[in-house]
């Protein structure tokens, strides 16, 4: 469950594969301490207790989920993997709803809930509208002054004033960020309820193809083979063609090289690429940059890259194309499948990166 | 919608967009203060409009503002003096046989850009620079029946007149065409700008002249090649081991960097050249090429400035490629053309002075195979060179800190949003042109994990078991 702890704690791991650090202090004039050490260090183990569980399911278009509660939360606080099926990102669902039902739930969960981020952006969203409102009563008055025929001093004036207003609004509104307590009851709010008078947790967390093969093939953190999803998700191994394979190689290509260098990679559906790339992680910085994964010889038309570019900007983010490079032959990748070398298979690809930016002639003058 | 609100131009906005990164375009001057402006030239930049009205609100005031802005534009186009004085008219002939142009006799501002002398003090210029000093008004175009004109007969038989339609016919190609519809957008706003395949002037490139010796570079390229051999063997068996299932069982980790390390190996990634050193062996290994690549770099573009040489420019600020969105036979260039445009790149690469904040450029590249520092002295105009070069550090002083002084996160950022070698693609869509700048990134060379402060990790047993579970 969410607790109010500071992100930097929370999230102070960047994969669910921690290091060891409960390692005893080594003392070097004392044997025993050395004894001692040695047997922590053999005794440590990087990898999970138990491995995640997941289930996949559907036949054709193949979901991965997990729906473990802790499970979920384990895997998102530790590298942001996953989508809360009924949240934005973070599956906050049950806080939420904890939140939002108030005196329903049992008293003890309501403790724990958090401000959740759609809460926040709902929050916003209010403050927003009560801003252009304020803005429109002054428009107004600015029209009703013109049709009385003022003269372009008394104009200026008025629009001084709005904008005096207007800010102390916005400085209110910063200053207002409270809590608000309200409860909001829907009559089928009843059916959430469990005979215990505890809340049903509808609500798990969804893995994408990629992120599921990064902990599985990479880091060891779900109790599935590679192999196994790779066969469900492209076909039995053995029959494999390249042009079904390829595309989903190089997605994940690109995704270990970005995720292997620190970044925290997510989903960039939202924004027309196929990545975006957080330092740390969502809570802590906006993305900076828009990840395209691109063939070595794939083009479009130019009308195609200058509407990414443009969503990516207008974003405040950079368009990285990433172009994902077979040095070897497809056959050669086919035959390292079918004999479970998946690790020989994608250190064939080499990647390789260009930024595309829009180039203004009249910022570029000096 | 009009701009109507002049009053308000001197009031901040409420919400200032400050980022430069902020994609908005060219400001739009205010005419309205532009006919002042030629009058007494004590200001030295345009204003900049004031804020838009939403909508039409049906009141006089709005439209009393908007008839006074369309007044004061109208005004300042009327206004302004119109033609050219005859006694200063500069007539350029056009010969076909060279599919250039001939000034006999040259004067006027343009000089120092644009044409090239020849040794009888006629200026020749380029089709390009024809029909733009022509659509300027600049030069009087006339067709030249009889080659070579004997100047100062002022024979009506060897002057035809040429319109601008007729101006236009002389462009062969397509190709020519968006090559000068570039070019003249590009002038017009001020830039410098040459052909990049134009070697007739003093030629200064960033590469050393080396002596060809093919043996040393296959040597090289050898080598290089056993090394990246014996390189991929070793990750293969490094990555085999760590994606292998004994890997967390048998070896232990101490800190989150460790293991991001061994993930790292997997990916092999294409590392662009970041130093001088680097830029200088890529060219050396750099095989020619017999086909002809799909794209070439067509200009070279120098920021606008009060010292420029036109007889040895020196290095371009950037170069140019042109392409034809709506040309069936080209199409958007691939990686692989991508790549050929970057081996073929001589520009003054300004990442190098990203990293060095002293970078002397002209000891840096040659020119007619010297130094340039060398050659500038042989022609004893170091006086004006040093007093640009002391102009340069002020403008780098005005710019901001220097590098040295930035943190080593900011100077990573940096880095990996501006990225590394660049040129510019310029889109011809119609008449409409678009820029786009391509430049190389190196995400494999930069590590970007964070690693945890060491107060942090002193308390970390107790969370570990809570986060776990």
């Amino acid at each position: 469950m969410a607790k109010l702890r500071p992100a930097g704690e929370r999230y102070k791991y960047p994969l669910p594969i921690h290091p060891i650090e409960n390692l005893p202090q080594l003392i070097p004039h004392n044997p025993i301490s050395w004894v001692h050490w040695l047997y922590c260090y053999y005794k440590s183990f990087n990898g999970l207790p138990k491995r995640i569980s997941i289930k996949i399911l559907a036949r054709k278009y193949c979901h991965i989920i997990v729906d473990d509660p802790d499970e979920m939360l384990f895997l998102w606080e530790n590298g942001f993997f996953g989508t809360g099926q009924l949240s934005r990102s973070e599956p906050t669902w049950k806080a939420r709803t904890i939140a939002r039902m108030g005196d329903l739930c049992d008293e003890v969960d309501r403790g724990k809930s958090n401000l959740a981020l759609e809460d926040i952006t709902d929050r916003r969203r209010l403050q927003r509208i009560d801003f252009k409102k304020k803005r429109q009563q002054f428009e107004d008055q600015l029209l009703e002054l013109r049709r009385r025929g003022g003269t372009i001093e008394d104009e200026s004036k008025l629009v001084a004033k709005e904008r005096e207003s207007l800010r102390s609004l916005k400085d209110q509104q910063l200053l207002s960020f409270k809590k608000q307590n309200d409860t909001q009851l829907r009559s089928e709010d009843s059916e959430l309820i469990d005979e215990k008078g505890e809340l049903v947790n509808l609500e798990s967390l969804e893995l994408t193809f990629v992120e599921a093969l990064f902990l599985s093939f990479a880091i060891p953190v779900l109790d599935v083979s590679p192999y196994v999803l790779i066969e469900r998700f492209l076909g039995p191994i053995a029959t494999l063609e390249y042009r079904n394979v390829y595309p989903s190689i190089k997605q994940y290509v690109a995704y270990h090289h970005y995720r292997s260098h620190g970044w925290c990679v997510r989903s960039g559906i939202k924004f027309g690429c196929d990545y975006l790339l957080y330092k740390r992680g969502p809570p802590f910085q906006h993305a900076q940059f828009c990840v395209k994964v691109l063939d070595v010889d794939e083009t479009h038309d130019y009308t195609w890259y200058s509407s990414l570019a443009r969503v990516a900007g207008g974003a405040k983010k950079t368009l990285v194309l990433c172009y994902v490079k077979n040095t070897t032959t497809e056959e050669e990748i086919l035959r390292l499948l079918s004999k479970k070398n998946l690790t020989k298979a994608l250190s064939s690809y080499e990647v390789s990166e260009l930024i595309y930016r829009r180039w203004v002639p009249g910022k570029n003058r000096d | 919608m009009s701009s109507v609100d002049e009053d308000s131009k001197q009031q901040v906005l409420i919400e200032t967009p400050v980022d430069s990164e902020a994609e908005d375009d060219d400001v739009i001057q205010d005419w309205s203060d532009a006919a002042k402006l030629s009058k007494k030239t004590t200001q030295t930049s345009l204003p900049k409009r004031g804020e838009k009205d939403y909508e039409p609100d049906g009141t006089d005031v709005q439209d009393l503002l908007l008839y006074r802005a369309r007044k004061a534009m109208f005004d300042t186009l009327y206004n302004a003096a119109r033609g050219t004085t005859l006694n200063n008219q500069v007539k350029a002939y056009y010969v076909p046989a060279f599919s250039e142009a001939v000034i006999p006799q040259p004067k006027g501002n343009f000089l120092q850009t644009i044409g090239k002398s020849d040794s009888n003090g006629k200026c020749w210029l380029q089709l390009h620079e024809f029909v733009y000093l022509a659509e300027r008004g600049t030069i009087a175009p006339y067709y030249c029946k009889s080659f070579p004109i004997i100047s100062g007969t002022e024979n009506q038989d060897f002057e035809i007149p040429l319109s601008m339609q007729d101006l236009y016919s002389f462009f062969k190609s397509q190709h020519e065409m968006d090559r000068y519809f570039v070019y003249a957008h590009l002038k017009r706003l001020g830039f410098i700008v040459k052909l990049t395949e134009d070697h007739s002037t003093d030629y200064t490139t960033f590469f050393a002249p080396s002596g060809d010796s093919k043996v040393k570079r296959k040597l090289r390229l050898a080598f290089r090649s056993v090394l990246n051999f014996w390189n991929k063997q070793k990750c293969l068996a490094l990555n085999t081991f760590f994606y292998g299932s004994w890997n967390f069982l048998i070896r232990k980790f101490t800190s989150t960097p460790q293991i991001y390390l061994g993930l790292s190996k997997l990916i092999p990634t294409c590392t662009p050249p970041k130093t001088i050193k680097d830029l200088h062996r890529e060219r050396f290994l750099a095989s020619k090429k017999d086909t002809v690549p799909h794209l070439e770099l067509v200009f070279d573009l120098w920021k606008p400035q009060t010292n420029f040489k036109k007889k040895s420019p020196g290095l371009p600020d950037f170069q140019v490629v042109i392409h034809n969105k709506n040309d069936a036979n080209q199409h958007f260039p691939t990686y692989s053309d991508f790549r050929e445009l970057f081996h073929s790149l001589d520009y003054k690469f300004d990442f190098l002075s990203e990293i060095d904040d002293d970078i002397s450029w002209n000891d840096h590249c040659y020119t007619n195979g010297v130094l340039r520092s060398e050659y500038l002295s042989s022609l004893k105009s170091k006086a004006v060179q040093m007093k640009s070069s002391i102009h340069n550090k002020m403008l780098r002083s005005k710019r901001g800190k220097p590098i040295k002084s930035c943190s080593p996160a900011a100077l990573q950022t940096k880095r990996l949003k501006s990225g590394y070698r660049s040129f510019l693609v310029a889109v011809m869509d119609g008449g409409l042109i678009s820029f786009v700048k391509i430049s190389e990134a190196d995400f494999g060379s930069e590590n970007v994990w964070y690693v945890p402060s060491s107060s942090l990790k002193r308390n970390k047993g107790r969370n570990r078991k809570v986060s776990q579970r």
